[in-house]
């Protein structure tokens, strides 16, 4: 493989770029600039992902550990979905965060987290997975606590603690698996050395275990999933929508790497510890719909709905079948789709008519019919209704689940994700339906049309437009999702 | 020519709801007439189906697994009533909504769900199937949803919720299928259950997968949408709904039927167990009910029992099932176009009056000729009176019950069993001879004892088109009833492909004896039952003479109120947050007990000391006086690790 430093540039060019925004006061110059950064970033990020599989050395730690970035399959494949959804995010946030305030605080922030997740996609050894997934803890905590409040603060406080917990349970099983492996760089299939790990495979297993519980908390998975709830709802819509579309994700990220390319799907396959991930996923399924279902604050709602939906992708990776591993890739981009949807439409809402609740909703699809509509798309995706997205996806987990080999198991988890998604009806629906059927006594001579601008409303219309298409035409994603699985499974 | 038909009966539609939807923010009769366009360009593409047998259309990649069409008898059959309902319905619609609002809405989703049916209808794979299933099932809920009335949107959401998990729990069915099977397509699935190892497994398979299209076609004990969802919806759609949406359902039903359990006598029997008791239910329902639009719906329901009948016969009868398949489909048929007539006629009424209760519009139809005729030839296909279509449906279903009791060698219970079905038959036919006349005695007999005259003077209370299409639907029913040779054999001989039937060993002889029997049973036990139950019963004498139509169905009997809401709304879900809450709040009380260690021996708040030779403090407290606690010791411990880490990675 080559050493390529061009590498760096789409991770450092956003982070470098974000710096000067703290000092551009000008709403329209600071408008222009982040816009052309963004894109910039973006397209650096697709040039990288275009170039043949290629890596560069950070920096050399000792002669086992290094820093490395590198372009592989998978990499891409998350680099390409943070870029297009940060892109379109970004656009939405900047008439969104004028009414908050501070534009130049989340600007900056915002930036410089695109360069760290572009670095999460390419990194090329744990070590340097570690390094890039705490950073990017630590610079999401602004976007958290934008609002200033109290509540924000703690939240925030809250998110910090969890998530470098949880990273330092990854990294304590970093620690351990350093005595077993043959290198320390992902490699399709597992580095695990055979006759290092002869009779200690329990071991292994708990400390897989371990790092899956550590990496896990990112991704919302129980049991360390209690901060997403809390820190989601708190942060600015935009922030909310790719905390929990992407940032999520990148707990995914990590699990992938652990799961596929450090310990390797063989390794795992009919373990206590494969049992255990299954279980832990679909009890996270189940319980996040449940308390989304009992939720009546909208955005906490969505919060719970992403504990949840997250870890159905956590459920399809531990099936550690190819179809599981397709439907779980497929259901991370259109989850990511759906509630970066679900967010902003519930931001809008905020921004224009100040309200919060679920039940407050009511008439609105007549107020704010654009947003309503793709608040209505995003949802039939979430609940998996053909033709949208979620369905193609949720059809490949089930399937990728009712293999023979796996018995009860999968029948099991096919019918929770089933449970999960009559749920996901149960809470966004009654959403939908009153917000576009307020009841013939409705007022409306007092109706005043108020979505937002186009700058708000266009991001939607484009995610809403990917979620239905891209359902209707996953073919091209199936393809390059399939040959990822080749070196894997 | 067969593929662009297919594609064209598909997808038009939606791209004409789109189209007209445009075109309705500008010029409301333009959308009406497009609709109108759209919907005769469909009736008549369908019926060009008609010369494109054989023919099939994939698109592969579609939603993952990809659709596919096909086209057969059966299959344009039902695309022609699918054409003829909605242009039916859509010329009548423009009277009917009038001035009201959301009416772009109405049409929008109308046609959207016309292209969904047309995709139940011509699919080729269960996978097809369902996808336009879910999306008739959505696009159909804002057709109920459409008057916003509290009972409509309390009616719309039992619509959406049961459509929803009825929908689920069929794709799980689906899943299970491909997964064990490998294929959705219908011709490859044909006796499946006859070469299946696992036959547990396929019987719960079948079952899950039935369930979704048991809930459209309303069979007992999912029908509970079914009674409050038509009332709701406007007339038009409900002709639709209880015409068409519920066919969809049992075009499900039909296509596991005859080709995942094809000739089985297991499924059979499973099957005749929900036909008599949804046969039965909604009879019985339908004869209390004191509300046009309610008994209309519920003898829907009737009569989807009766349909529903037809198939587990041709399960139970094996290769030799061509009575049952007829009737099947012949009553199926039927049923549509009665219902077109009826809830139409029902609408006509509702324009007029504002009402379907029918304490309010009895005498309505009085000195009305037309609005009588076009009823009273709902009311006698319905109810079976030979001559009218109803009849030869019904006669064939009958039958088959009797050939089935006679020719399968059954023991002496089983035989009784199957008896018993029959006179179960032949009762519902005489509940639906009783609730029929009750609706005619009351709209079209009685006098109103407060309205009669004003009802009496309305001379123009039909629009001409409206009037039209109840006219050329009415005139259909006696003729088809008449000529039964010649045209509802030959229909029935058009669908046998699909459901696998073999053509019978002679013709049926409609107008003999035996058959006449079943009918005039059922007209007797009918006449029996309006006179001795309904009269006296089910209405109330008042002072002045007149009689009260009283509703006696008691309040507990509901299923929905009194078991599934209960259970699904409130038990279920407060034990599953009880769970969730606490599974989820295990890390936050682990937290919690740490940092209660963590800070056990801090002080709560600390007063600076005041020293006034050093000027101002600050007026946080000082966080260092944490001295003593496990928090500082923690801290100098990481201190500590810190810097063997340090050490560990430059120096040594």
């Amino acid at each position: 493989m080559t050493e390529n430093a061009a590498l760096l540039l789409p991770v450092l060019f956003p982070v470098l770029a974000g710096l000067p925004v703290f000092r551009l006061h000008k709403p329209k110059t600071r408008q222009r600039y982040v816009f052309a950064a963004l894109v910039l970033g973006a397209l650096a990020a697709f040039w990288a992902c275009s170039l043949p599989d290629c890596r560069f050395t950070i920096w050399q730690l000792t002669d086992t550990l290094s820093l490395t970035l590198r372009t592989d399959g998978f990499g891409r494949f998350f680099v390409c979905l943070v870029s297009v959804i940060w892109v379109l995010v970004g656009v939405y946030a900047f008439e969104y965060i004028r009414h908050e305030g501070n534009d130049e605080r989340f600007f900056a922030f915002y930036v410089m987290t695109f360069g760290v997740l572009i670095g999460v996609g390419f990194s090329g050894s744990l070590i340097t997975l570690y390094l890039f997934y705490e950073f990017m803890t630590l610079i999401t905590v602004p976007l958290v606590i934008h609002s200033g409040t109290k509540e924000a603060i703690s939240a925030g406080f809250k998110y910090l603690g969890y998530s470098v917990f949880g990273a330092g349970l990854g990294l304590l099983g970093f620690f351990f698996l350093s005595q077993y492996v043959t290198t320390m760089e992902f490699v399709p299939g597992g580095v695990l050395d055979p006759v290092k790990t002869a009779g200690q495979e329990p071991l292994l297993l708990v400390v897989f275990l371990i790092m899956m519980i550590g990496f896990g908390c990112k991704a919302g998975m129980m049991p360390l999933q209690a901060w997403l709830p809390t820190a989601h709802p708190v942060a600015p819509a935009p922030a909310s929508g790719v905390l929990s579309g992407i940032i999520t994700k990148a707990g995914v990220l990590a699990i992938v790497r652990v799961t596929y390319y450090i310990y390797g799907a063989d390794f795992l396959r009919g373990s206590w510890a494969q049992y255990t991930m299954l279980a832990l996923t679909l009890c996270t399924v189940f319980a996040g719909s449940m308390l989304a279902y009992k939720e009546k604050l909208l955005k906490k709602r969505l919060a719970w709905s992403s504990v949840s939906q997250v870890s159905y992708v956590l459920f399809g990776l531990m099936l550690l079948t190819p179809a599981g591993f397709l439907g779980a890739l497929l259901q991370m981009v259109f989850h990511a789709v759906a509630k970066n949807i679900l967010f902003l439409c519930a931001g809008a809402v905020i921004y224009k008519t100040h309200k919060t609740y679920a039940g407050e909703l009511t008439g609105m699809g007549k107020r704010m019919p654009v947003v309503m509509w793709c608040f209505t798309l995003a949802s039939l995706s979430l609940i998996g209704i053909p033709p949208t997205a979620g369905f193609v996806s949720k059809w490949y987990l089930a399937q990728g689940a009712l293999t023979p080999e796996l018995g009860a198991w999968g029948i099991t988890g096919a019918a929770v994700l089933l449970v999960s998604a009559l749920l996901t009806a149960g809470y966004l629906l009654p959403v939908v339906a009153s917000s576009f059927f307020p009841g013939e006594d409705y007022d409306y001579s007092r109706v005043k049309k108020c979505d937002p601008g186009l700058g708000m409303t266009v991001p939607l219309v484009i995610l809403a437009a990917a979620a239905v298409l891209l359902g209707m035409f996953p073919g091209p994603l199936t393809t390059f999702i399939q040959s990822l699985c080749g070196s894997l499974l | 020519m067969g593929k662009f038909l297919l594609a064209f009966l598909v997808f038009f539609p939606f791209a004409a709801a789109l189209v007209g939807y445009l075109i309705g923010r500008h010029s409301k009769a333009g959308r009406d007439y497009s609709a109108q366009a759209a919907c005769l360009l469909e009736f008549l593409a369908a019926v060009g189906l008609s010369g494109c047998w054989g023919s099939t259309l994939q698109w592969d990649g579609f939603c993952g697994l990809g659709l596919s069409f096909a086209c057969d008898g059966f299959r344009t059959v039902m695309a022609v009533l699918a054409g003829y309902a909605w242009l039916s319905t859509t010329v009548a619609s423009r009277e009917y909504f009038g001035h009201l609002r959301n009416r772009n809405r109405y049409y929008l989703f109308t046609l959207m769900t016309l292209g969904s049916t047309m995709g139940v209808f011509l699919a080729a794979d269960l996978y097809t199937v369902f996808i336009f299933f879910e999306i008739m099932s959505f696009t159909s809920w804002v057709m109920v949803a459409q008057e916003e009335t509290p009972e409509a949107q309390k009616a719309s959401g039992t619509y959406l919720g049961v459509a929803v998990l009825g929908g689920l729990v069929t794709l799980m069915g689906l899943f299970m299928l491909y997964s064990s099977v490998g294929t959705l397509r219908l011709d490859e699935l044909t006796g499946l259950i006859s070469q299946a190892e696992n036959k547990p497994f396929l019987y719960a398979t079948g079952v899950l997968i039935f369930f979704g299209f048991a809930v459209k076609a309303g069979v007992y004990p999912l029908h509970i949408w079914l009674p409050t969802a038509h009332p709701a919806a406007p007339a038009p759609a409900s002709a639709l709904l209880s015409g068409i949406i519920t066919k969809a359902g049992i075009f499900g039903i039909l296509a596991v039927s005859c080709n995942i359990f094809l000739h089985d006598a297991r499924w059979g029997n499973f099957l005749l167990v929900l036909a008599v008791l949804t046969m039965v239910t909604g009879a019985l329902l339908a004869v209390f009910s004191i509300n046009l639009k309610r008994t209309l719906a519920c003898s829907s329901m009737s009569q989807l029992g009766f349909i529903l009948t037809g198939i587990a016969m041709q399960c139970l009868l094996g290769p030799e099932n061509a009575l049952a398949a007829g009737g099947t489909i012949l009553h199926l048929m039927n049923h549509t176009l009665i219902k077109i007539v009826l809830f139409l006629s029902a609408g006509v009424i509702f324009l007029n009056l504002e009402s379907f209760d029918l304490n309010r519009i009895r005498g309505f139809g009085r000195k009305k000729p037309l609005l009588m005729t076009v009823f009273l030839m709902g009311v006698l296909a319905i109810a079976g009176v030979p001559l009218w279509s109803g009849y030869v449906s019904k006669t064939l279903l009958h039958e088959s019950i009797v050939e089935y009791i006679a020719m399968a060698g059954l023991t002496a219970g089983q035989a009784a069993y199957y008896k018993a079905v029959e006179w179960l038959f032949l009762i519902s036919g005489g509940l639906t001879v009783a609730y029929m006349t009750k609706l005619f005695v009351a709209v079209f007999v009685e006098k109103n004892p407060t309205e009669q005259a004003r009802y009496d003077e309305k001379r123009r209370y039909v629009a001409r088109p409206t009037a039209a299409v109840l006219t050329v639907t009415a005139a259909a029913l006696p003729v088809l009833g008449i000529l039964p040779g010649l045209t509802m054999d030959r229909i029935a001989g058009l669908c046998r492909g699909f459901m696998h039937a073999e053509a019978p060993a002679h013709a049926v002889h409609y107008f003999s004896l035996v058959n006449l029997k079943g009918a005039v049973v059922s007209l007797l036990i009918g006449a029996a039952v309006y006179l001795l139950l309904v009269r006296p019963l089910l209405t109330q004498k008042q002072p002045d003479g007149t009689r009260l139509y009283v509703n006696r169905w008691p309040r507990w009997l509901d299923l929905e109120y009194g078991l599934y809401r209960p259970i699904l709304l409130r038990f279920l879900p407060f034990i599953g947050a009880l769970l969730s809450r606490t599974a989820c709040s295990l890390a936050d009380w682990a937290a919690g007990a740490f940092g209660a260690l963590l800070f056990w021996k801090a002080p709560k708040k600390v007063e600076p000391p005041v020293d006034n030779a050093f000027g101002v403090y600050p007026e946080r407290p000082h966080y260092h006086t944490i001295r003593g606690s496990l928090a500082y010791s923690l801290l100098l411990f990481g201190i500590g690790l810190s810097i063997m880490l340090l050490y560990l990675l430059f120096v040594r």
